[in-house]
């Protein structure tokens, strides 16, 4: 009975808009939520570690996910998970979509050597910007320090 | 050797996100970067000498 009633407890707490925004903030500039919270040394290592993940995908030679209006039945599906590990990129995806970098799919393109190395890394900078942005949703809503 | 040093700088740059994360001490995070780099570079490099006798 008790744990049911803490567990009530906890769920009821609703986090702070403010958390909800640092989280999104997070999300758009990767390193950003942290920094607007004053936690200097998080947001560089974090935001850091994000941006070169990413610029090191794009200089290597990876792609970046996007459902194509060419792509039919299941092959436009299976560009979504990919698409949404690359959105975590936040600004970076953005601006390399009007930019038109990092979306070409030509054959010599993908011959590269560096190219699934590039893919990879682009792929992992936007999940790990999602747990920055879940670490700066935390820290402002109070659950962390 | 370039794909060793890919491999690290990928192990690197996420084990500080890993590592910031995760703990609450400075201590805590250090020792748990640590740890995940070590671990993400052993398991690479096993799961390659695994892979190079597979035939196929």
């Amino acid at each position: 009975m008790k744990l049911s009633e803490n567990s009530n407890a906890v769920s009821d707490e609703k986090p702070p808009g403010r958390a909800w925004l640092m989280g999104l903030v997070a999300w758009f500039v990767p390193g950003a939520g942290h920094l607007l919270q004053g936690k200097w040394g998080r947001a560089v290592l974090l935001g850091g570690a994000v941006w070169i993940c990413f610029v090191v995908g794009l200089a290597m030679g990876g792609h970046l996910f996007s459902p194509q209006p060419s792509d039919q039945g299941s092959s436009a599906w299976l560009q979504v998970p990919p698409m949404i590990a690359n959105l975590g990129s936040g600004v970076l995806y953005l601006a390399s979509w009007l930019m038109g970098v990092g979306f070409s799919d030509d054959p010599a393109h993908a011959a590269r050597a560096t190219y699934e190395y590039g893919n990879t890394f682009l792929l992992i900078a936007g999940l790990l910007n999602y747990l920055c942005m879940l670490d700066a949703f935390d820290i402002s809503a109070g659950r962390k320090s | 050797m370039r794909h060793f040093l890919v491999m690290a700088a990928f192990a690197l740059l996420a084990s500080v996100v890993f590592g910031t994360v995760a703990k609450d001490t400075n201590r805590e995070r250090l020792l748990y970067g640590a740890k995940v780099f070590a671990e993400f570079l052993i398991i690479g490099l096993a799961l390659g000498w695994i892979l190079y006798f597979i035939p196929f």
